[in-house]
Protein backbone atom coordinates (compact mmCIF):
# COMPACT_ATOMS: atom_id res chain seq x y z
CA UNK A 1 0.00 0.00 0.00
CA UNK A 2 2.91 2.48 0.81
CA UNK A 3 4.19 1.96 -2.61
CA UNK A 4 1.29 2.42 -4.76
CA UNK A 5 0.91 5.50 -2.66
CA UNK A 6 4.50 6.53 -3.29
CA UNK A 7 4.16 5.98 -7.02
CA UNK A 8 1.08 7.68 -7.07
CA UNK A 9 2.74 11.06 -5.07
CA UNK A 10 6.45 10.67 -7.38
CA UNK A 11 3.78 10.65 -9.99
CA UNK A 12 1.93 13.81 -9.93
CA UNK A 13 5.06 15.48 -8.85
CA UNK A 14 6.84 14.54 -12.13
CA UNK A 15 3.95 15.18 -13.89
CA UNK A 16 3.28 18.77 -12.50
CA UNK A 17 7.16 19.28 -13.14
CA UNK A 18 7.19 18.04 -16.84
CA UNK A 19 3.78 19.72 -17.74
CA UNK A 20 5.08 22.84 -16.33
CA UNK A 21 8.43 22.44 -18.35
CA UNK A 22 6.34 21.01 -21.70
CA UNK A 23 4.76 24.42 -21.65
CA UNK A 24 7.38 26.34 -20.73
CA UNK A 25 9.79 25.43 -23.66
CA UNK A 26 6.61 25.22 -25.90
CA UNK A 27 7.23 21.46 -26.65
CA UNK A 28 5.61 19.91 -30.10
CA UNK A 29 4.17 16.79 -30.12
CA UNK A 30 6.90 14.19 -31.53
CA UNK A 31 9.76 11.56 -30.44
CA UNK A 32 10.55 14.30 -27.54
CA UNK A 33 7.02 14.25 -25.94
CA UNK A 34 6.79 10.61 -26.02
CA UNK A 35 10.18 9.88 -24.50
CA UNK A 36 9.11 12.61 -21.38
CA UNK A 37 5.44 10.61 -21.35
CA UNK A 38 7.59 7.08 -21.33
CA UNK A 39 9.36 8.08 -18.38
CA UNK A 40 6.20 9.61 -16.28
CA UNK A 41 4.41 6.22 -16.97
CA UNK A 42 7.85 4.63 -15.87
CA UNK A 43 10.40 6.20 -13.61
CA UNK A 44 7.81 6.43 -10.67
CA UNK A 45 7.70 2.65 -10.28
CA UNK A 46 11.36 2.89 -9.85
CA UNK A 47 11.75 5.93 -7.47
CA UNK A 48 8.66 4.23 -5.30
CA UNK A 49 10.95 1.47 -4.89
CA UNK A 50 14.09 2.98 -3.47
CA UNK A 51 14.11 1.07 -0.18
CA UNK A 52 15.00 2.51 3.06
CA UNK A 53 12.13 5.05 2.92
CA UNK A 54 9.19 3.64 4.21
CA UNK A 55 9.55 4.28 7.99
CA UNK A 56 8.39 6.95 10.08
CA UNK A 57 12.10 8.70 11.06
CA UNK A 58 13.13 8.83 6.96
CA UNK A 59 9.91 11.29 6.41
CA UNK A 60 10.56 13.49 9.80
CA UNK A 61 14.06 13.98 9.31
CA UNK A 62 15.76 13.11 6.21
CA UNK A 63 12.69 13.53 3.63
CA UNK A 64 12.54 16.81 1.68
CA UNK A 65 8.55 16.40 1.46
CA UNK A 66 6.20 13.82 3.32
CA UNK A 67 3.04 13.15 1.65
CA UNK A 68 1.81 11.05 4.76
CA UNK A 69 1.32 15.56 6.74
CA UNK A 70 -1.02 16.16 3.74
CA UNK A 71 -2.80 13.16 3.82
CA UNK A 72 -3.17 13.19 7.17
CA UNK A 73 -5.40 16.60 7.67
CA UNK A 74 -8.50 16.46 8.72
CA UNK A 75 -11.41 17.47 7.43
CA UNK A 76 -14.83 16.74 8.88
CA UNK A 77 -16.21 14.31 10.85
CA UNK A 78 -13.08 11.69 11.62
CA UNK A 79 -12.63 12.09 7.77
CA UNK A 80 -9.01 13.30 6.59
CA UNK A 81 -7.50 13.64 3.41
CA UNK A 82 -6.35 10.08 2.65
CA UNK A 83 -10.07 9.36 3.06
CA UNK A 84 -10.21 11.59 0.32
CA UNK A 85 -7.52 10.09 -1.79
CA UNK A 86 -8.85 6.28 -1.29
CA UNK A 87 -12.48 7.21 -2.94
CA UNK A 88 -10.42 8.71 -6.01
CA UNK A 89 -8.33 6.22 -5.94
CA UNK A 90 -11.22 3.33 -6.22
CA UNK A 91 -13.17 5.72 -8.78
CA UNK A 92 -10.03 5.73 -10.99
CA UNK A 93 -9.73 2.14 -10.86
CA UNK A 94 -13.54 1.76 -12.06
CA UNK A 95 -12.96 3.87 -14.90
CA UNK A 96 -10.23 1.99 -16.23
CA UNK A 97 -11.60 -0.87 -15.68
CA UNK A 98 -14.93 0.03 -17.68
CA UNK A 99 -12.91 2.13 -20.05
CA UNK A 100 -9.81 0.79 -20.92
CA UNK A 101 -10.02 -2.99 -19.88
CA UNK A 102 -13.28 -4.67 -20.88
CA UNK A 103 -12.96 -2.50 -24.01
CA UNK A 104 -9.75 -4.27 -24.74
CA UNK A 105 -12.13 -7.81 -24.42
CA UNK A 106 -15.08 -6.82 -26.96
CA UNK A 107 -13.66 -6.46 -30.34
CA UNK A 108 -15.97 -5.42 -32.90
CA UNK A 109 -18.26 -7.96 -34.31
CA UNK A 110 -16.44 -8.62 -38.12
CA UNK A 111 -16.50 -11.28 -40.25
CA UNK A 112 -13.48 -12.88 -42.94
CA UNK A 113 -15.96 -13.19 -45.80
CA UNK A 114 -17.14 -10.47 -47.79
CA UNK A 115 -13.73 -8.93 -47.99
CA UNK A 116 -13.33 -6.87 -51.27
CA UNK A 117 -10.19 -8.34 -53.97
CA UNK A 118 -8.68 -5.16 -53.83
CA UNK A 119 -7.79 -4.59 -49.96
CA UNK A 120 -5.50 -7.86 -50.07
CA UNK A 121 -2.75 -6.28 -51.99
CA UNK A 122 -3.00 -3.03 -50.17
CA UNK A 123 -2.37 -4.93 -46.62
CA UNK A 124 -0.42 -7.80 -47.11
CA UNK A 125 1.85 -5.84 -49.28
CA UNK A 126 3.31 -4.41 -45.91
CA UNK A 127 6.13 -5.28 -44.17
CA UNK A 128 5.38 -8.15 -41.50
CA UNK A 129 1.97 -7.97 -42.56
CA UNK A 130 2.31 -11.26 -45.48
CA UNK A 131 -0.04 -12.78 -43.48
CA UNK A 132 -2.07 -10.66 -41.90
CA UNK A 133 -5.67 -11.18 -41.74
CA UNK A 134 -8.61 -8.86 -42.82
CA UNK A 135 -12.37 -8.78 -41.40
CA UNK A 136 -15.09 -6.63 -42.34
CA UNK A 137 -16.86 -4.78 -39.48
CA UNK A 138 -20.89 -3.72 -40.44
CA UNK A 139 -20.38 -0.91 -38.66
CA UNK A 140 -21.77 2.22 -41.08
CA UNK A 141 -18.96 4.80 -39.87
CA UNK A 142 -15.36 4.96 -40.87
CA UNK A 143 -13.43 2.62 -38.83
CA UNK A 144 -10.12 0.83 -39.48
CA UNK A 145 -8.50 -1.08 -36.33
CA UNK A 146 -6.21 -3.72 -35.57
CA UNK A 147 -6.19 -6.82 -33.28
CA UNK A 148 -3.81 -9.35 -32.67
CA UNK A 149 -0.05 -10.27 -31.96
CA UNK A 150 2.95 -9.17 -34.20
CA UNK A 151 2.77 -12.15 -36.84
CA UNK A 152 -0.85 -12.62 -36.24
CA UNK A 153 -2.37 -9.32 -37.06
CA UNK A 154 -5.86 -8.68 -37.91
CA UNK A 155 -7.50 -5.21 -39.74
CA UNK A 156 -10.57 -4.72 -38.93
CA UNK A 157 -12.15 -2.03 -41.95
CA UNK A 158 -15.74 -1.48 -41.43
CA UNK A 159 -18.05 -1.34 -44.36
CA UNK A 160 -18.75 2.51 -43.23
CA UNK A 161 -15.08 2.74 -44.66
CA UNK A 162 -15.14 0.86 -47.88
CA UNK A 163 -18.60 2.69 -48.84
CA UNK A 164 -17.18 6.45 -47.82
CA UNK A 165 -13.27 6.32 -48.87
CA UNK A 166 -11.65 5.65 -51.97
CA UNK A 167 -8.74 2.66 -52.58
CA UNK A 168 -6.02 5.42 -52.34
CA UNK A 169 -7.58 7.19 -48.77
CA UNK A 170 -7.70 3.20 -47.57
CA UNK A 171 -4.17 2.58 -48.56
CA UNK A 172 -3.58 5.72 -47.03
CA UNK A 173 -5.97 4.41 -43.46
CA UNK A 174 -4.16 0.87 -43.72
CA UNK A 175 -0.47 2.87 -43.42
CA UNK A 176 -1.46 4.27 -40.46
CA UNK A 177 -2.42 1.00 -38.87
CA UNK A 178 0.68 -0.54 -40.11
CA UNK A 179 2.83 1.86 -38.65
CA UNK A 180 1.28 1.01 -35.14
CA UNK A 181 2.70 -2.49 -35.95
CA UNK A 182 6.31 -1.29 -37.27
CA UNK A 183 9.84 0.12 -35.24
CA UNK A 184 8.64 -1.28 -31.80
CA UNK A 185 5.88 0.55 -31.24
CA UNK A 186 3.09 -2.18 -30.48
CA UNK A 187 5.50 -3.48 -28.00
CA UNK A 188 5.97 0.32 -26.29
CA UNK A 189 2.33 0.56 -26.02
CA UNK A 190 1.88 -2.76 -24.79
CA UNK A 191 4.31 -2.52 -22.19
CA UNK A 192 2.93 1.01 -21.54
CA UNK A 193 -0.45 0.09 -21.19
CA UNK A 194 0.86 -2.35 -18.53
CA UNK A 195 2.69 0.13 -16.49
CA UNK A 196 -0.55 1.91 -17.08
CA UNK A 197 -2.58 -0.88 -15.56
CA UNK A 198 -0.20 -1.11 -12.42
CA UNK A 199 -0.87 2.42 -11.60
CA UNK A 200 -4.69 2.22 -12.49
CA UNK A 201 -5.70 3.96 -9.39
CA UNK A 202 -4.30 7.97 -9.95
CA UNK A 203 -4.90 10.16 -12.48
CA UNK A 204 -1.37 11.19 -13.65
CA UNK A 205 -1.07 7.88 -15.00
CA UNK A 206 -4.60 8.07 -17.21
CA UNK A 207 -3.39 11.46 -18.47
CA UNK A 208 0.21 10.74 -19.38
CA UNK A 209 -1.22 7.13 -21.20
CA UNK A 210 -4.02 9.22 -22.79
CA UNK A 211 -1.47 11.82 -23.90
CA UNK A 212 0.86 9.16 -25.68
CA UNK A 213 -1.69 7.71 -27.43
CA UNK A 214 -2.30 10.61 -28.96
CA UNK A 215 1.05 11.28 -29.57
CA UNK A 216 1.28 7.66 -31.14
CA UNK A 217 -1.50 8.52 -33.75
CA UNK A 218 0.83 11.45 -34.67
CA UNK A 219 3.58 9.59 -35.08
CA UNK A 220 1.56 7.04 -37.37
CA UNK A 221 -0.07 9.65 -39.22
CA UNK A 222 3.54 10.80 -40.02
CA UNK A 223 4.66 7.49 -41.52
CA UNK A 224 1.50 6.97 -43.27
CA UNK A 225 1.26 10.61 -44.97
CA UNK A 226 4.95 10.73 -45.76
CA UNK A 227 5.82 11.46 -49.13
CA UNK A 228 1.95 12.20 -49.96
CA UNK A 229 -0.15 15.43 -49.49
CA UNK A 230 -1.20 15.37 -45.38
CA UNK A 231 -4.23 17.18 -46.99
CA UNK A 232 -5.61 13.52 -48.03
CA UNK A 233 -5.13 12.49 -44.19
CA UNK A 234 -6.25 15.89 -43.04
CA UNK A 235 -9.72 15.09 -45.18
CA UNK A 236 -10.00 11.56 -43.80
CA UNK A 237 -9.77 12.69 -40.42
CA UNK A 238 -12.33 15.28 -40.64
CA UNK A 239 -14.51 12.98 -41.95
CA UNK A 240 -13.86 10.49 -39.19
CA UNK A 241 -14.45 13.88 -36.59
CA UNK A 242 -17.92 14.64 -37.93
CA UNK A 243 -19.18 11.34 -37.56
CA UNK A 244 -17.74 11.56 -33.95
CA UNK A 245 -20.33 11.77 -31.18
CA UNK A 246 -20.18 15.78 -29.74
CA UNK A 247 -20.42 14.07 -26.62
CA UNK A 248 -17.10 12.25 -27.07
CA UNK A 249 -14.76 15.30 -26.27
CA UNK A 250 -12.11 13.07 -26.01
CA UNK A 251 -12.14 11.83 -29.27
CA UNK A 252 -12.96 14.76 -30.96
CA UNK A 253 -9.65 16.64 -29.24
CA UNK A 254 -7.68 13.55 -29.97
CA UNK A 255 -8.60 14.05 -33.90
CA UNK A 256 -8.39 18.10 -33.85
CA UNK A 257 -4.81 17.84 -32.45
CA UNK A 258 -3.93 15.52 -34.97
CA UNK A 259 -5.44 17.13 -38.00
CA UNK A 260 -3.64 20.51 -36.66
CA UNK A 261 -0.32 18.52 -36.00
CA UNK A 262 -0.86 17.19 -39.68
CA UNK A 263 -1.63 21.04 -40.84
CA UNK A 264 1.43 22.96 -39.52
CA UNK A 265 3.87 20.25 -41.02
CA UNK A 266 3.79 17.38 -38.98
CA UNK A 267 5.73 16.09 -35.45
CA UNK A 268 8.89 17.30 -34.38
CA UNK A 269 11.03 14.23 -33.47
CA UNK A 270 14.35 16.54 -32.64
CA UNK A 271 12.74 19.12 -30.33
CA UNK A 272 15.02 18.57 -27.39
CA UNK A 273 18.16 16.64 -27.62
CA UNK A 274 18.63 13.20 -25.99
CA UNK A 275 21.38 14.72 -23.93
CA UNK A 276 18.39 16.83 -22.26
CA UNK A 277 16.10 14.09 -22.15
CA UNK A 278 18.69 11.84 -20.40
CA UNK A 279 19.03 14.74 -17.79
CA UNK A 280 15.65 15.11 -17.33
CA UNK A 281 15.36 11.40 -16.39
CA UNK A 282 18.72 11.91 -13.97
CA UNK A 283 17.37 14.50 -12.14
CA UNK A 284 14.40 13.45 -11.42
CA UNK A 285 15.81 9.58 -10.37
CA UNK A 286 17.98 12.13 -8.17
CA UNK A 287 15.16 14.28 -6.42
CA UNK A 288 11.96 12.33 -6.57
CA UNK A 289 13.03 9.78 -3.56
CA UNK A 290 13.50 12.49 -1.04
CA UNK A 291 9.62 12.72 -1.37
CA UNK A 292 7.77 10.21 0.88
CA UNK B 1 24.90 24.54 -24.47
CA UNK B 2 22.84 23.15 -26.80
CA UNK B 3 23.51 19.23 -26.14
CA UNK B 4 21.09 19.97 -22.90
CA UNK B 5 18.66 22.98 -24.69
CA UNK B 6 15.50 23.27 -22.27
CA UNK B 7 17.74 21.99 -19.27
CA UNK B 8 17.98 25.08 -17.08
CA UNK B 9 13.70 25.47 -17.35
CA UNK B 10 13.45 22.05 -16.22
CA UNK B 11 15.65 22.30 -13.50
CA UNK B 12 14.07 25.86 -12.04
CA UNK B 13 10.90 24.59 -12.61
CA UNK B 14 11.47 21.63 -10.16
CA UNK B 15 12.81 23.83 -7.92
CA UNK B 16 10.70 25.87 -7.55
CA UNK B 17 8.00 22.93 -7.03
CA UNK B 18 10.04 21.08 -4.55
CA UNK B 19 10.39 24.80 -3.02
CA UNK B 20 6.99 25.11 -2.76
CA UNK B 21 6.51 21.57 -1.48
CA UNK B 22 8.58 22.21 1.27
CA UNK B 23 6.59 25.28 2.69
CA UNK B 24 3.70 23.06 2.82
CA UNK B 25 5.84 20.16 4.15
CA UNK B 26 7.13 22.43 7.38
CA UNK B 27 3.73 24.78 7.51
CA UNK B 28 1.09 21.76 7.59
CA UNK B 29 1.96 20.76 11.43
CA UNK B 30 2.37 24.18 12.69
CA UNK B 31 -1.25 24.38 11.89
CA UNK B 32 -2.32 20.38 12.39
CA UNK B 33 0.88 19.04 14.97
CA UNK B 34 -0.76 15.73 14.72
CA UNK B 35 0.22 15.08 10.97
CA UNK B 36 3.89 14.50 11.92
CA UNK B 37 4.82 11.07 11.62
CA UNK B 38 7.42 10.64 14.41
CA UNK B 39 9.41 10.13 15.94
CA UNK B 40 9.73 14.23 17.40
CA UNK B 41 12.82 14.71 19.59
CA UNK B 42 11.50 16.57 21.83
CA UNK B 43 13.43 18.90 24.55
CA UNK B 44 11.16 19.32 27.39
CA UNK B 45 8.79 17.65 29.05
CA UNK B 46 6.34 20.90 28.90
CA UNK B 47 6.81 20.25 24.88
CA UNK B 48 4.94 16.57 25.12
CA UNK B 49 2.30 18.02 26.89
CA UNK B 50 1.96 21.03 23.89
CA UNK B 51 2.28 18.10 21.63
CA UNK B 52 0.45 15.25 22.88
CA UNK B 53 -2.17 16.90 25.22
CA UNK B 54 -1.72 14.43 27.89
CA UNK B 55 0.68 14.53 30.92
CA UNK B 56 3.93 12.30 31.00
CA UNK B 57 4.05 9.72 33.70
CA UNK B 58 7.36 9.49 35.37
CA UNK B 59 8.74 6.77 38.47
CA UNK B 60 9.53 8.63 40.61
CA UNK B 61 12.47 6.26 41.49
CA UNK B 62 15.67 6.68 39.55
CA UNK B 63 18.58 5.40 40.80
CA UNK B 64 21.29 7.91 41.00
CA UNK B 65 23.41 5.60 39.01
CA UNK B 66 21.28 6.81 35.41
CA UNK B 67 22.19 10.35 35.93
CA UNK B 68 19.32 13.26 36.51
CA UNK B 69 18.75 14.18 32.82
CA UNK B 70 17.50 11.89 30.58
CA UNK B 71 19.34 11.24 27.57
CA UNK B 72 16.44 10.94 24.86
CA UNK B 73 12.94 12.03 24.77
CA UNK B 74 10.93 11.27 21.45
CA UNK B 75 6.99 11.64 20.42
CA UNK B 76 5.02 9.70 18.07
CA UNK B 77 1.77 10.66 17.06
CA UNK B 78 1.00 7.21 15.11
CA UNK B 79 0.03 4.53 14.67
CA UNK B 80 -0.91 5.99 18.63
CA UNK B 81 0.24 9.25 20.23
CA UNK B 82 3.38 7.35 22.31
CA UNK B 83 6.01 9.27 24.44
CA UNK B 84 9.69 7.40 25.05
CA UNK B 85 11.76 8.54 27.67
CA UNK B 86 15.69 7.19 28.15
CA UNK B 87 18.00 7.56 31.15
CA UNK B 88 20.98 5.77 29.98
CA UNK B 89 24.72 5.76 31.54
CA UNK B 90 27.06 3.00 30.21
CA UNK B 91 25.55 -0.37 30.29
CA UNK B 92 22.86 0.69 32.39
CA UNK B 93 19.29 2.08 31.45
CA UNK B 94 15.81 2.84 32.26
CA UNK B 95 13.35 2.96 29.02
CA UNK B 96 9.63 4.43 29.89
CA UNK B 97 6.98 4.22 26.91
CA UNK B 98 3.81 5.85 26.97
CA UNK B 99 1.25 4.70 24.59
CA UNK B 100 -1.86 6.06 24.50
CA UNK B 101 -5.31 3.65 24.29
CA UNK B 102 -4.96 0.85 21.71
CA UNK B 103 -4.33 -2.82 22.37
CA UNK B 104 -2.10 -3.98 24.61
CA UNK B 105 1.79 -3.76 23.61
CA UNK B 106 3.31 -7.29 22.69
CA UNK B 107 4.51 -9.70 25.66
CA UNK B 108 6.10 -12.93 25.38
CA UNK B 109 3.71 -15.56 26.61
CA UNK B 110 5.90 -16.46 29.39
CA UNK B 111 5.15 -13.22 30.99
CA UNK B 112 3.71 -13.36 34.99
CA UNK B 113 1.74 -10.58 36.97
CA UNK B 114 3.49 -8.65 39.06
CA UNK B 115 2.48 -9.18 42.30
CA UNK B 116 0.93 -6.16 44.31
CA UNK B 117 0.56 -4.55 41.74
CA UNK B 118 -2.64 -5.05 40.23
CA UNK B 119 -3.08 -4.89 36.01
CA UNK B 120 1.01 -5.48 35.86
CA UNK B 121 2.70 -8.23 33.57
CA UNK B 122 6.44 -8.81 33.55
CA UNK B 123 9.33 -10.86 32.08
CA UNK B 124 13.11 -10.63 32.05
CA UNK B 125 15.19 -10.93 28.70
CA UNK B 126 18.78 -11.81 29.66
CA UNK B 127 20.11 -8.90 31.25
CA UNK B 128 17.03 -6.71 30.53
CA UNK B 129 13.74 -6.58 32.41
CA UNK B 130 10.27 -5.34 31.82
CA UNK B 131 6.82 -4.46 32.65
CA UNK B 132 3.86 -3.16 31.24
CA UNK B 133 1.28 -1.52 33.23
CA UNK B 134 -2.01 -0.11 32.59
CA UNK B 135 -2.96 3.36 33.89
CA UNK B 136 -5.94 4.95 32.85
CA UNK B 137 -6.05 5.45 28.91
CA UNK B 138 -2.27 4.86 28.77
CA UNK B 139 -0.10 1.65 28.80
CA UNK B 140 3.04 2.33 30.13
CA UNK B 141 6.17 -0.30 29.17
CA UNK B 142 9.25 -0.13 31.14
CA UNK B 143 12.30 -1.54 30.45
CA UNK B 144 15.63 -1.88 31.99
CA UNK B 145 18.99 -2.90 32.77
CA UNK B 146 17.92 -2.30 36.37
CA UNK B 147 17.57 -5.64 38.34
CA UNK B 148 13.37 -7.33 37.89
CA UNK B 149 13.43 -6.16 42.19
CA UNK B 150 13.38 -2.55 40.98
CA UNK B 151 10.48 -2.79 38.78
CA UNK B 152 7.75 -2.89 41.40
CA UNK B 153 9.43 -0.01 42.62
CA UNK B 154 9.43 1.94 39.79
CA UNK B 155 5.59 0.77 38.68
CA UNK B 156 4.61 2.12 42.15
CA UNK B 157 6.15 5.84 41.95
CA UNK B 158 4.70 6.38 38.28
CA UNK B 159 3.37 10.70 38.76
CA UNK B 160 2.29 12.54 36.13
CA UNK B 161 4.55 14.97 35.33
Amino acid sequence: MTYLWQVAVHSAVMGAIFYAWVHRVDLPSGRTKRHLLMLLLVLPLVTAAVPGRSDGAFGERLAWFDSVRVADVPLVSGVHLYHVAWLLGGLMTILTIWQEVLPSFRHPHATTADVPEWLWPLVRGRAGWAQCTVAVSPLPSIMLATAGWPGRATLIVSRGALAALSAPDVSLAIAHEHAHWVEGRWWKSHLLFLARLLQCYHPTALWAFREYCIEEEIACDAVAAAGRDPATLVRILLQVYKETDPRDVAARGALRKRVDVLMSGGPQDAALPPATIIAAAGLMLLVLPWIV
Amino acid sequence: MDRLKGLFALVLITAGIFGALRIVHVSIPLVFPQTRQGPIEVASLDDVRRLAGFSPLLPAYRPAILGDRPTSMTFSFHPRPTFVIVWRAGDQYLSVTQQQGGPMPPHPPLAQPLATVPDATWWTDGVRSQVIVARGEFWIRIDTSLPPRDLTRLVDTLTAY
